[in-house]
């Protein structure tokens, strides 16, 4: 039988005593001063010297140019030593949301226009208008960038200094649309035509992959103003997804579904999409300019990318891409430092720098006309469509802090309902436009 | 005198077919009908596995489904380009210290818990599985602001801290279990032969507790090993980032290099593959004594 002991009464007392103490010591430690670096922080100019920490929001990949270019900073500035911390790119948003309610925000940080307005809502950054107009940067940004940087912080300060551009690219294999006798995609018609003809199940060979899984609105929404050639999201407060025109869109649009694209699609997120155009036989693939690389090293010679198809009058219609940026934040101790940082990061040498490492769409008006982006032709032609005067750009409501809840978690599985079929295009928007318009209303009676 | 014909011996009645099949013994079912399935559900568990290994082994680029030629660019990428020599020992510290501390803390804790009788006990314990439902995402929070008052972010301590505290319940119940397993009357013996409390432990308790232990720390290993959120919020240096927030760097934004992925998937798996090898005679009694019997 087992037996239990029971410690005496003085002994329990005692370790009674010392545990109170231990929890005492501990919740004094914890609710002490909230120290410094949290949103509410107002920080300071600072000397100017000494070491700002900062953020890359897409760190890994792109670990290497930034060290360069901090490197070459820090050559310039020998007085400002910058700490670098590379984010995982899909967990940048979980880690300025910690550091903003319990502290320890960075000096600077990258921040896109999709995440843009939750940090802004949050009065972790500092407004830049004032800064850039004084600044070299002044007048070398590209205008419709910083457009879309105001939009997203939804109370029209800049809160970022844009970096670069993503577009969307339609990636399409030339040796098999050469062996089909087919012209280039450039317009939809053409790009329905070919997904049929490049289709053959039998050899498991497909037209089209589509973006059931992950990410899967924002590329409909692509898809359908792009057919539709409706060039604004709003018309007065009510949101224009579920306009006739754009349900018929989308009805074609995912009437490529298992027609022309394989069945496994309904889950893919652009890891599988990419690498399912990367390692096998479909024709055309709508991603951005961010999986350049991953196609040269897989397909090399044997594709091209192009913006997104126009309509037969060769209008081009296409939603906004998110702008990547470098933001100040409010709680740094030494903005003038910090500032310097993002500056240099933004001028002419290390804003082409950066750009050429990723593919993407320098924001800088001068890194946009070196050599690099006249050769590759992906980045060209989409710095060609976002500042072409044939190209109209649906801005996307970043600014909404529900914009992520509603264009992802609320609405993806949804949109896979109506790939299989489940749910109709026409209830699907219906449905989305409701939730958008409501979001507007309650941003607007904070605005 | 009385005679008894002994009854004529029972002749066993061969059950007819159909029932022979029903009550057919383990032993006599057909051995394909035993390794057909699981050849199946082997293939079907493998599979994973090897196209992690082929991802990591064919080169960048090409679609051969067989890893020919082999190549180890990826693994040298990812070891030394993207710093996963320095996300491994990282990732070491934290599971062994875990694994110390947790082993210790859930020896000592469990050792009152089966031993001891003490006021709220049943409430502590039911505390102690409640505290298993809390997520941990629930607690960055006051655990940050806790670890920068004490100056311990961007710490490997933090991690191990918050590791150890996250896996202490389940290992003191586990632990509690196992000691309540030790007959009370050997402890007894002991002090009787002259022990102390903690010799007695020591000497002829601890001895008794091996698969648990093993269990337990395994356990805590292996969890410390794998687990992301943490090492993401509290450590920041590139220098001091553990194997999960490595692995997780390999994937951008918009592009996957699949091949380092792959790579880093198979360095990220193989100590824990390699623990479970050696330990899981020993994983499978302790918690089945642990759990079931204590």
């Amino acid at each position: 039988m087992q037996k239990t002991i029971r410690g005496s009464g003085r002994r329990r007392r005692a370790a009674g005593a010392a545990a109170l103490g231990c929890v005492l010591a501990l919740t004094a430690t914890a609710c002490g001063d909230d120290g410094s670096g949290s949103a509410g922080d107002k920080g300071g100019e600072g000397s100017g010297k000494g070491t700002i920490t900062f953020w890359d929001n897409n760190g890994g990949v792109r670990t290497d140019v930034w060290k360069q270019i901090i490197a070459d900073f820090e050559k310039k500035y020998p007085d400002i030593k910058v700490r670098y911390v590379g984010v995982p790119a899909a967990s940048v948003q979980s880690k300025y949301d910690t550091a903003i309610q319990g502290g320890g925000l960075p000096d600077v940080g990258g921040v896109g226009t999709a995440m843009l307005a939750e940090v802004a809502a949050q009065g972790a950054l500092e407004p830049l208008d004032s800064r850039i107009s004084g600044s070299e940067l002044s007048g070398k940004l590209n205008d419709k960038f910083l457009d879309s940087v105001k939009s997203a912080g939804g109370d029209g300060k800049t809160y970022t200094v844009p970096t670069s551009a993503n577009n969307g690219t339609l990636w399409y294999r030339t040796d098999l649309f050469e062996a089909a006798g087919l012209d280039a995609p450039t317009t939809w018609t053409k790009f329905y035509a070919a997904a049929d003809k490049l289709t053959d199940k039998d050899k498991n060979a497909f037209g089209y992959t589509i973006r059931g899984g992950e990410g899967s609105i924002a590329q409909a929404l692509d898809a359908m103003y792009g057919q539709s050639g409706i060039t604004s999201f709003w018309n007065g407060d009510k949101t224009t997804v579920d306009d006739p025109r754009n349900v018929a869109a989308l009805e074609k649009y995912v009437a490529l579904y298992k027609k022309d694209t394989p069945s496994a699609d309904v889950n893919n997120d652009f890891t599988k999409m990419v690498a399912q155009w990367d390692s096998g036989s479909i024709g055309m693939l709508s991603h951005n300019l961010g999986s350049y690389a991953d196609h040269e090293k897989a397909l090399s010679g044997k594709f091209r990318g192009i913006p997104n198809p126009t309509l037969d009058d060769g209008t081009r219609v296409q939603v906004s891409n998110p702008v990547d940026g470098l933001a100040l934040f409010k709680s740094s101790k030494n903005k003038a430092a910090a500032w310097k940082f993002i500056e240099f990061a933004a001028s002419h040498a290390s804003n082409s720098k950066w750009n050429e490492s990723a593919g993407q769409v320098p924001a800088n008006t001068e890194a946009a006309q070196d050599a690099w982006v006249q050769s590759s032709e992906p980045t060209k032609l989409a710095a060609e469509a976002l500042n072409g005067s044939t190209t109209e750009i649906v801005q996307l409501p970043y600014y909404l802090p529900d914009w992520n809840t509603v264009s992802k978690a609320d609405n993806e599985p949804a949109f896979q309902k109506v790939l299989l079929g489940k749910e109709s295009a026409k209830d699907f928007l219906s449905t989305l436009a409701d939730q958008l318009d409501k979001a507007q209303a309650d941003w607007k009676q904070n605005h | 005198m009385i005679t008894e014909i002994a009854p004529a011996p029972h002749r066993p009645v061969r059950p007819p077919a159909a029932a022979r099949a029903r009550h057919r013994p383990w032993g006599e079912v057909p051995r394909w009908q035993i390794y057909l399935p699981l050849s199946v559900y082997l293939l079907f568990t493998l599979v994973p596995f090897y196209w992690i290994l082929l991802f990591a082994l064919r080169p960048a680029g090409s679609t051969s489904l067989v890893p020919w030629p082999v190549t180890f660019d990826h693994f040298h990428k990812v070891w030394t380009e993207r710093s996963f020599g320095v996300y491994f020992t990282n990732s070491v510290y934290v599971g062994v210290a875990t694994l110390v501390l947790t082993t210790v803390v859930a020896l000592a804790g469990g050792y009152a818990l089966a031993r001891f009788d003490f006021r709220a006990k049943r409430a502590f314990l039911l505390a102690l599985l409640c505290s298993q439902f809390v997520p941990g995402a629930l607690l960055l929070v006051p655990l940050f602001q806790i670890f920068a008052r004490l100056h311990l972010i961007n710490s490997l301590a933090s991690v191990i801290l918050a590791e150890t505290v996250f896996q202490l319940p389940l290992s003191m119940i586990l632990i509690s279990g196992f000691i309540r397993n030790v007959p009370y009357a050997l402890e007894e013996a002991a002090w009787v032969d002259g022990c102390d409390r903690f010799t007695a432990f020591r000497v002829v308790v601890l001895p008794q507790l091996r698969p648990g232990l093993i269990a337990v720390g395994s356990f805590a290993f292996v969890h410390a090993w794998n687990h992301f959120l943490f090492a993401l919020m509290f450590l920041s240096d590139q220098s001091k980032q553990t194997i999960p927030v490595g692995l997780n760097t390999l994937m951008s934004a918009d592009s996957v290099d699949l091949g380092a992925l792959a790579a880093g998937g198979i360095v990220a798996a193989v100590p824990v593959v390699i623990v479970f090898a050696f330990i899981q005679k020993w994983l499978i009694t302790g918690f089945g004594a642990g759990a079931v019997k204590g």
